[in-house]
């Protein structure tokens, strides 16, 4: 199959402390491959040097065999690479539609001309603001300011803003943080939709979760890989159950 | 020549202590309450008129010196406690624009009350006249001056580094979440910070008054200095606050030498050189 | 949308009531600050950004507008230069400032400002220095008191259709994107710090057109055009009109000349009173005299429903 995304020995310091050392991990297009690990295992930095938020301090990042390392995070969407945030980030003083449609719209304008025209030129947006909203169930509340939406329905639209990129590669950062048992469940089924059209790297806390969707399971702890794998190899593995007792 | 050009750089830093000290007490506003003093320019008058008041009434001038800055700080504790704490809650930009009206009101009441014409306070006869070091004769209260803040900023130093209080303001411009995780009484805190910015630009412009008189623009004037130390020192630093103050003030000494129409043109230069070689200032992290 | 077209009916009322109001003076003031605070409001109000240095613009345009007049070029070739000038210095210096955010992007907007001051007042041969440049006569057909009015109120309307089709573009979403959330703006494909220069660039670019009809006004430009005071006048209309909608800020503008033109005839030290009705609206009324009339007329409309249902009650009873 497919290297989508390839990482190489990525590496962060902070000073003397590293906070991810010499992870190298490959993503199989069209599948789901999870990163977990115990808390402080340096998940959210590796999801960081990913998505350009933080520069690594060593290492790289291949994204369909281009380097990519350290672009900053706004040229990321364009080249198809969409993340969605563990606490939930939208525009909270705008509507729904206005909120995936200014997703849809940075990456679909091609000319600057664009930026000028009135906003009802763009029917090919306004369809596709609709169909996506549609997706995550918030039809009826497309003209609700996203600040009145409830927890869940905000992460659901967070999830809509992040699709609006039709991006080929997923970032999720814990996408199940603070939801419901319910949503969670939703949350999960959703995941594992997208699963069919797009290839997905998710970051999760939660063992059940990883265990029921993911193709591929790499663990962190401390900062380094410790072990990768099919879920059964993972469940079965030493080294994590020794890892999240907290053995060494 | 040698002549003119030691005294001008000892001029520069008279007028660089008295930039130090007020680009501190911005800097310690800044970064504690996180806003820009943008009243800091007319503390710094008020310091100056009430000297002058006092000293006229009470015929002492070290009397003034001691009394003026206190007086700021009250104002300034007016400051904060009636407009700036209300405003904690909206978002900060109406907490610089409420003290930018300050700033407005003060202006207008110093020239009420002590008119639109500038004038001078002298210095005692004790402190006046010219004193000879040997290879320059030089004037007796400059010379004080120097010596005075400099013995100013030590303690300033002294407080920051090694009392509770000074290492809480510190933390508090470090981070400032971290002190209200604390338990420490936020408002306190920020009470006592606009407090000390208040005296020190208070203090500055008393000291100042005897060299550079008075004038009712004399705050509006200062004020863009302040911002400009702040800016080449690097937002939120301390020392970077004093030496940026320094520098500056050297900087216009030795304008005055070579270029004396250029005075006031050549610290936006010094700013426009750092913001284009170390965009984040001299002792900036961010 | 429906508000908007009240709003519009309201101003052309405005455009042709306002000269029998007001003296020429000082609807003319009123209408080349209006065109400076509905385009700062695109940088505050719907980009979320505060420059403290928007008399550098205004100021600098008007001594380029007054030293091409002076100079003896037409009216037509001034204005455009005047306004690309303000343009390319606002890429400039905006350059330097939008790399910072909040309290520094503030502080540099305010230091560039008083560099450009110190500028205009050392360089006393060209800008006439502390004096300000005087002498800059109006063309003929705008030197009668309707014709220059007339004049004005066209820039105006140009000025405030362009603003507003600004707004309306996917590029006015792409402000309010930034002031909402911009690490969110970043993360699905735009580039901050590019938008937020295009927004300085453009409330800097329109203020300096303002800043070259000004010069018109009093055929002259007072230093004090370009003094960091006249910034915070700047924000200060802006805000006491209200930065929550489009052409709230014109309430300001117009009010705010309104009283400074009355209280200055008054009494000397006027800007004490200015100063304190900005410290009332900082503290009391954030929304600006535009949220302050939406709810009065809000409350209007409640109370006179409300004496609808007892009307009824009444009327029922009595039946």
């Amino acid at each position: 199959m497919n290297k989508i995304l390839k990482i190489q020995n990525l590496t962060k310091n902070f000073g003397n402390v590293s906070a991810v050392s010499n992870i190298s991990i490959e993503v199989e297009e069209g599948t789901i491959h999870s990163i977990i690990g115990p808390n402080g295992a340096g998940k959210s930095t590796f999801f960081n040097m990913i998505s350009g938020v933080i520069p690594p301090s060593d290492g790289y990042v291949y994204y369909k065999d281009k380097d990519i390392t350290g672009f900053e995070s706004y040229k990321l969407p364009h080249m198809g690479i969409a993340k969605c945030f563990q606490i939930t980030n939208v525009f909270p003083k705008l509507t729904v539609k206005e909120n995936v449609w200014a997703s849809i719209f940075s990456c679909s304008h091609k000319s600057k001309i664009d930026l000028f025209k009135s906003m009802n030129d763009f029917e090919a947006i306004d369809k596709e603001t609709k169909k996506i909203v549609s997706d995550v169930g918030l039809s009826h509340k497309i003209d609700d300011k996203a600040e009145e939406l409830s927890h869940g329905q905000q992460r659901m639209l967070e999830m809509a803003i992040t699709l609006g990129a039709k991006p080929d590669l997923l970032l999720l950062d814990e996408p199940t943080q603070g939801l419901a048992p319910e949503a969670t469940v939703e949350m999960t089924e959703l995941i594992r939709q997208l699963s069919k059209k797009y290839t997905i790297l998710l970051i999760e806390h939660k063992m059940h979760i990883v265990m029921e969707i993911s193709k591929i399971i790499t663990v962190l702890n401390f900062g380094e890989k410790i072990e990768e794998g099919s879920p059964n190899k993972i469940k079965n593995s030493k080294k994590v159950q020794d890892a999240y007792l907290g053995r060494k | 020549m040698t002549f003119l050009i030691i005294s001008q750089i000892l001029n520069g830093l008279g007028l660089g202590m008295l930039y130090a000290l007020v680009g501190v007490g911005l800097t310690l506003i800044l970064g504690v309450l996180n806003i820009p003093n943008f009243a800091h320019g007319v503390l710094y008058a008020l310091g100056a008129y009430f000297a002058y008041t006092i000293a006229k009434i009470t015929g002492s001038f070290y009397f003034a010196m001691f009394l003026s800055p206190l007086l700021v700080v009250l104002v300034g504790f007016i400051l904060e406690s009636q407009g700036v704490r209300r405003l904690y809650h909206a978002h900060h930009d109406y907490q610089l624009l409420f003290l930018f009206a300050c700033a407005l009101i003060i202006q207008e009441i110093i020239i009420i009350f002590w008119g639109p014409i500038g004038f001078s306070l002298l210095a005692p006869p004790s402190l006046s006249g010219a004193i000879d070091l040997g290879f320059l004769i030089y004037p007796k209260y400059r010379l004080v001056l120097i010596c005075f803040a400099f013995f100013m900023i030590i303690c300033l130093y002294l407080f920051l580094t090694k009392t509770n209080l000074g290492a809480i303001l510190r933390a508090g411009i470090e981070n400032r979440d971290m002190v209200k995780v604390l338990g420490i009484n936020v408002n306190m805190v920020f009470l006592y910070t606009f407090g000390l910015g208040a005296y020190l630009a208070g203090l500055a412009g008393a000291l100042s008054a005897p060299i550079m008189g008075l004038t009712p623009s004399m705050g509006l004037d200062i004020l863009p200095i302040c911002f400009v130390v702040v800016v080449v020192a690097g937002l939120g630093s301390i020392p970077g606050a004093i030496i940026a103050g320094i520098l500056i003030g050297l900087s216009q000494g030795a304008a005055t030498i070579w270029f004396p129409e250029a005075t006031n043109v050549v610290i936006y230069v010094m700013m426009g050189l750092t913001i284009i070689f170390r965009p984040q200032g001299l002792f900036g992290v961010r | 949308m429906i508000q908007n077209k009240y709003s519009f009916i309201a101003l052309i009322i405005f455009l042709f009531v306002g000269p029998f109001l007001f003296p020429n003076a000082t609807i003319t003031e009123m209408l080349i600050f209006g065109i400076v605070a509905i385009s700062t409001n695109i940088m505050l109000g719907y980009t979320g950004m505060l420059s403290f240095g928007q008399a550098l613009f205004f100021g600098t345009s008007a001594y380029i507008s007054g030293l091409m007049l002076l100079g003896g070029f037409p009216l037509f070739l001034a204005i455009p230069v005047a306004t690309l000038g303000s343009f390319i210095i606002s890429l400039f210096v905006g350059y330097f400032c939008v790399k910072r955010e909040g309290l520094y992007f503030i502080c540099l907007t305010f230091a560039f400002n008083q560099m450009f001051y110190f500028i205009a007042y050392v360089w006393t041969e060209v800008t006439g220095g502390e004096d300000g440049l005087v002498g800059v006569e109006r063309p003929t057909y705008i030197d009668s008191q309707l014709t220059f009015y007339i004049f004005t109120a066209i820039m105006f309307l140009l000025a405030v259709l362009a603003l507003y089709k600004i707004v309306t573009s996917p590029l006015g979403l792409i402000f309010k994107l930034i002031r909402e959330n911009a690490s969110r703006a970043e993360a699905i494909g735009y580039n901050v710090r590019y938008y937020k220069l295009i927004s300085f660039s453009i409330a800097s670019t329109f203020t300096g057109l303002a800043g070259s009809l000004y010069v018109l006004i009093h055929s002259m430009v007072p230093i004090d055009q370009i003094h960091w005071l006249k910034s915070g006048d700047i924000i200060f209309m802006t805000l006491f009109g209200g930065v929550g909608s489009f052409l709230g800020p014109l309430i300001g503008v117009v009010g705010y000349i309104w009283l400074s033109d009355t209280f200055s005839i008054i009494w000397a030290r006027w800007p004490l009173i200015m100063g304190v009705i900005f410290a009332i609206v900082v503290l009391y009324f954030r929304g600006g005299m535009s949220e302050l009339l939406e709810n009065l007329f809000k409350k209007y409309k409640a109370i006179s429903r409300k004496t609808e249902h007892e009307q009824d009650i009444k009327n029922t009873k009595l039946n």
